[in-house]
């Protein structure tokens, strides 16, 4: 160690403590000044701490504080100046590279003056509020260097120019770069941020405004976007690579900024490839893509919304309004589960879920089912498809899946009662007619209404269930107390509960009388069986199965309707009969009458009669003969009545008007248990209030309400307000 | 036998000293011996042999150096007494180790083991008005127009007026910057507060209060800081501009003035206290002040009242049960306050109007009141109470406060006010000017 020849000097310095030497000051400061001269220039290896840390005390000791920080930051200063012109002086590339080397220098000494200096900036700094010694070297670079008039503009430029060079596509020193703007960034955020970020930001934006001129002009959307994507994730690798981690925001925003914000329309409505196109196609990716970039951006994402939204009503309203489509309900729903299944899957594929989406889209197949009045009997034949034939060989899990979709688009209407009548109708006829494929895909369907109406809505369908479970045990019953009826005619009876089917009161015709006995038969012993109960037999519903020989000794079993089936009895006595014959001996009304004689005498193959003459349609002078030349290829023919599958015109309005009744009740109702609590509310509110408690069934008609009201206020249930003629009140 | 690697011998003073690298690391990179040994200062590590011969010359003294080697190596401080205290902290503080020795001089504060420590008498005539223990072991003493000031060690600092006015509070912002309120003399715009440093002694800042953009002159009263930078003190302004004024500890700029709503209380607080958790603020105005007394929990970001209690209007005869101090629990969701016998009484803090729910625990004080009686004060220390009444300090444990501790000491009478921070707690005596230090001595051994 070569501390001896200075320590005597030292132990010279300290006898001179008592008689204070006026030089004192000034020799010990010598010391210290060289030795930061030493420290600078990479000479320190001969110098000693212990002296230089008990010299740089003893001056703080001795009330020099104030010279030994002064003449610090004089020598620092010094230093620093050459530093600047050494620096100044690299040429090119090589400036950076001399300044970061520099910078690494200066902090190196800054720590060994800081380590000398320790016992100033622990009592002396703190007690004058001076800037600490580490503070102080920054402070010092930052004004000295980075802030020199040469030195500032040409930093700032080759930090900006070796960014733009990166961006267009060449590769930079990224450890180098990091080093400087880490320096910046330890000289204060104030200075990164004023020496580089900002301008940094400005000229990105030029930059990117630019590019995003040019990308716009030439390219389709799918590939803008992924362009903007990736400069996207350039700009967000480049700040984890060499920027502060704040800038993420600032840059990132202002990319989002230039290359979509700025362009959101033109992109979105971009003509073969906007954001329709995407739809029509399928473009999960690039529908992504756009999700994931336009959520970036202030209303970016109610874009894409709005958008799709008109595009999904636009081609719905078509859908439903498309007479082609009317023609097949199964098809029609089918089309809307489709379509409904196409956007699902943009919205889980490409936008993520996005609750707001699915809103959309939920409004929108609201907005379109209902425009069109038959969406309700449409979805109800479908699910009558489904569970008749369709369901066959399809497993359990698929069956709930169809349901659950069928539910999805029950829940869109908006009148749901109507879909509840249809329903009924469909479900009778499947069930009459035993058509129906599986029991618990039925029960199933049930449920799902059940609990999304609740209970009342269902209570009938479920009756038809009990009913029919109930007859079959009746059936039994018969049998087993009439043994004698075993070679006979064989008579099922369904009995329906009145109210909870969809029956039609009164029609009735003439049963043969081998029929009508065994009617008779089965009345007394339900009767008996059940005190107090009303049958009345419901023709238009049945169904037989007869056995019939035509010529050449030709045997079939005939599958035909009750009505079908008391026509051909007939025959069993006569050869020939007129129209008229006919109607009179039988009692069938005109329509299904005329129906039932189409089906037996115009259809092909089903031809059992012959009609005379023999035109399509049925006169009511036409004749009619047993066909003996009836033949098919099957031992058993089903012959089916001509029926609309569809509603017909009439029946659709019958149908309608039926509802309109049913709505009546429920209405008045709403009206009274809203006035029972609320005792008084003027017009607008109850309007209001019905229409939100009817909604979970359908949407009332305001002037239907106010009928109702009118209708109430008759019969005594509410009164105006004698004041004002607005309000209702309730009377007890 | 091999010789550690890391063994450094030091010359101190020509005494030899024998230790580890490993022990020397305990001071801390900022200090002599983490200078010394940081690669900078290339402090080459020897082979063994020609080490061993090596040692570092340090111009100090040995004996000193022998004691704070010992706290380097075992974390406790024995001075001999051959060593005066003074140059031992001269000498740490040469080494930078300072710090260490403060917190190896008294252990983490608890009201239970609290030992007298030692007594400081001041030359100032007259009662002392406050003493406020500071965050580093350190105290200040308000007496009349000047506030003493003294570090850990009870050495005196220049003394702090604010033109030598009357002094109403003092309260440390940190641990170099006090505060200080002080009177309004009529017909000149003195008074108010001021920022001073504790080291040196100046005035650094000055505080103001403006009313509708105009700054006023103003006598400042109870004073309290927050954490989250704020200053609250009661401001008596010439022209009934009562209530409570907000200042930025960084900026030194007003924020915000609640102002005394007719019938309360607030500009002439006694005791102001920041509540933490439910970010308002205790103010409370005491007998015998005024008549009656004001207790109250303003919220400022709504201006409210959100707590409130007052005597006025109780009957006569329950004047024993005069408040006389108060301090909010935030843990136990109550507030305490005590009257002049030195009776505990609680009120919920979650209910508003409620009444006082004393406990009749302490009235062994009752009819020996000394002549010139000093009111008892309230503290809350790491969930134990403490109380002054008379020249002795109660200290108060667990959920139903049971006394468990008695600080008494014979001399100086009185005790007209403590405080408790840093470690230390703090008692100015109102017959002599002598205020006592208590601390917890350091954890036992084993």
């Amino acid at each position: 160690m070569s501390n001896q020849k200075k320590r005597n000097f030292q132990i010279d310095a300290f006898k001179h403590r008592v008689v204070v030497d006026p030089k004192y000051a000034d020799k010990t400061w010598k010391i210290l000044e060289h030795a930061i001269h030493e420290i600078y220039n990479h000479n320190a290896s001969g110098l000693s701490f212990e002296e230089l840390y008990r010299n740089a005390y003893n001056m703080v000791l001795h009330k020099f504080g104030e010279k030994l920080y002064n003449g610090l930051v004089a020598t620092m200063t010094s230093h620093l100046k050459e530093i600047s012109k050494s620096t100044e002086a690299a040429q090119g590339d090589s400036f950076l590279e001399e300044l970061n080397r520099k910078w690494n220098d200066h902090n190196k000494a800054l720590q060994m003056i800081r380590d000398i200096l320790m016992y100033m900036d622990r009592t002396y700094i703190p007690s004058v509020h001076k800037t600490p010694v580490h503070e102080l070297g920054l402070n010092l670079w930052r004004d000295t260097i980075i802030h020199s008039i040469k030195i500032q503009a040409r930093l700032q430029n080759t930090l900006l120019e070796l960014v733009h060079r990166e961006r267009t596509g060449e590769v930079i020193d990224r450890g180098l770069m990091r080093n400087i703007v880490k320096m910046l960034m330890d000289l204060g955020s104030s200075v990164y941020q004023e020496d580089f970020e900002k301008p940094f930001l400005e000229v990105s934006a030029e930059f990117y405004s630019c590019e995003s001129q040019k990308f716009i002009e030439c390219c389709d959307c799918g590939d803008y976007l992924k362009k903007a994507e990736k400069r996207l994730n350039e700009e967000i690798e480049r700040v984890t690579h060499y920027l502060d981690s704040k800038s993420e925001v600032k840059i990132t925003n202002v990319v989002e900024k230039e290359m979509i914000a700025n362009h959101m329309l033109r992109l979105v409505h971009m003509e073969n490839s906007g954001l329709v196109n995407m739809l029509l196609d399928d473009k999960f990716e690039d529908l992504g893509r756009m999700y994931n970039l336009f959520r970036r951006v202030p209303d970016g994402l109610s874009t894409i919304r709005e958008v799709m939204t008109s595009h999904l009503r636009e081609t719905g309203k078509q859908l439903v309004t498309d007479p082609e489509r009317l023609k097949d309900p199964v098809e029609f729903v089918q089309c809307l589960l489709d379509e409904k299944d196409k956007y699902d899957s943009i919205i889980s594929n490409a936008f993520n879920n996005d609750k707001t989406f699915q809103n959309a889209l939920n409004s929108s197949f609201e907005y379109f089912i209902n425009l069109n009045a038959r969406s309700p009997e449409f979805i109800s034949l479908f699910v009558d498809d489904k569970l008749r034939k369709g369901l066959k060989g399809v497993s359990e899990e698929d069956v709930e899946i169809i349901l659950d979709k069928v539910m999805m688009l029950f829940r869109y209407l908006q009148e749901k009662d109507v879909f509840e009548k249809y329903y009924k109708q469909h479900l009778a006829k499947r069930l009459l007619s035993g058509k129906t494929v599986s029991d618990d895909a039925e029960r199933s369907l049930i449920v799902k209404l059940k609990t999304e109406c609740g209970y009342q809505f269902t209570s009938k369908l479920e009756g038809m269930f009990t009913d029919m479970k109930t007859s079959q045990d009746t059936m039994q019953g018969f049998y087993a107390s009439h043994p004698e009826l075993g070679d006979g005619p064989t008579l099922v009876v369904q009995v329906l509960t009145t109210g909870s089917w969809p029956t039609q009161p009164g029609v009735t015709c003439n049963l043969p009388a081998e029929m009508s006995a065994l009617c008779e038969k089965f009345r007394s012993y339900y009767l008996g069986t059940h005190t107090g109960r009303r049958l009345s037999w419901q023709t238009n519903m049945g169904t037989a199965d007869i056995k019939a020989m035509f010529g050449k000794g030709q045997k079939h079993e005939l599958n035909v309707s009750t009505y079908q089936m008391c026509v051909l009895m007939l025959f069993n006595n006569a050869d020939r009969l007129g129209y008229k014959e006919i109607e009179q001996a039988t009692e069938i009304p005109t329509a299904d009458l005329k129906r039932c004689l189409q089906s037996m005498a115009c259809v092909k193959g089903k031809n059992v009669l012959r009609k005379e003459p023999m035109s399509k349609d049925i006169g009511e002078e036409d004749a009619f003969f047993v066909n003996d030349k009836f033949t098919s290829k099957f031992y058993k023919v089903k012959i089916g009545t001509v029926v609309a599958q569809k509603e017909s015109e009439p029946e659709k309005q019958e149908t309608r008007q039926r509802v309109e009744e049913d709505r009546k009740p429920q209405i008045e109702a709403a009206i009274v248990r809203i006035m029972k609590s609320r005792r008084v509310l003027d017009h607008n509110n109850i309007i209001a209030e019905v229409t939100k408690q009817l909604q979970s069934r359908f949407l009332a008609n305001p002037t239907e309400i106010k009928k109702r009201i009118e209708s109430l206020i008759e019969r005594d249930f509410l009164e105006r307000d004698s004041v004002d003629r607005k309000l209702y009140r309730y009377l007890a | 036998m091999k010789i550690p690697k890391d063994r450094v011998r030091f010359n101190v003073g020509g005494r030899i000293f024998e230790t580890t690298s490993t022990t020397l690391a305990n001071a801390g990179r900022n200090s002599f011996f983490g200078a010394l040994f940081s690669e900078n200062w290339s402090l080459k590590q020897p082979n063994s042999d020609s080490f061993s011969n090596c040692e570092f010359f340090i111009d100090r003294n040995p004996d000193c150096f022998s004691v704070l080697l010992d706290l380097l190596r075992t974390g406790d401080l024995n001075i001999p007494t051959n060593v005066p205290e003074r140059n031992l902290y001269r000498e740490a503080s040469f080494y930078g180790l300072l710090d260490h020795v403060r917190s190896a001089k008294w252990g983490q504060f608890d009201g239970n083991r609290l030992r007298h420590s030692r007594s400081v008498t001041g030359r100032a005539p007259g009662d002392g008005t406050a003493i406020r223990a500071g965050p580093d072991g350190g105290c200040c003493v308000a007496h009349g127009s000047v506030v003493h000031v003294y570090d850990w060690i009870m050495e005196e600092h220049p003394p702090l007026n604010l033109d030598y006015q009357r002094v109403n509070d003092v309260a440390w912002v940190d641990s170099e910057n006090i505060i200080i309120s002080a009177c309004e003399r009529l017909g000149r715009g003195d008074g108010g507060m001021g920022l001073f440093s504790k080291s040196t002694g100046e005035l650094r800042y000055k505080f103001q209060v403006c009313h509708e953009n105009q700054v006023k002159s103003f006598t400042a009263g109870a004073l309290c800081t927050s954490s989250d930078f704020k200053i609250f003190s009661s401001c008596k302004g010439r022209s009934n501009e009562y209530g409570i004024g907000v200042w930025d500890q960084v900026t030194g700029k007003q924020i915000d003035f609640f102002y005394e709503s007719p019938g309360w209380s607030l500009g002439d607080a006694d005791k102001l206290q920041w509540l933490n958790g439910s970010n308002c603020l205790l103010v409370a105005t005491l007998f015998p002040r005024k008549d009656n007394c004001y207790i109250s929990m303003l919220d400022f970001r709504d201006k409210r009242m959100v707590w409130s209690w007052s005597d006025f209007g109780a009957p006569i005869t329950v004047d024993e049960k005069r408040v006389r101090d108060t301090i909010a629990m935030e843990d136990s969701n109550a507030i305490c306050v005590v009257n002049e016998y030195e009776d505990l009484g609680f009120m919920d803090l979650r209910m508003n109007g409620g009444s006082v729910k004393w406990s009749s625990r302490s009235r062994m004080m009752k009819g020996k009141l000394s002549d010139e009686p000093c009111y008892p004060k309230l503290a809350l220390h790491g969930g134990q109470l403490f109380s002054s009444m008379d020249d002795c300090i109660s200290v108060f444990c667990g959920p139903d406060w049971v006394l468990t501790s008695r600080l008494r000491r014979d001399y100086g009478g009185s005790i007209c006010d403590f405080s408790i921070g840093g470690d230390r707690l703090f008692a100015l005596h109102s017959e002599e000017n002598v205020f006592d230090v208590w601390e917890t001595p350091p954890p036992p051994i084993s």
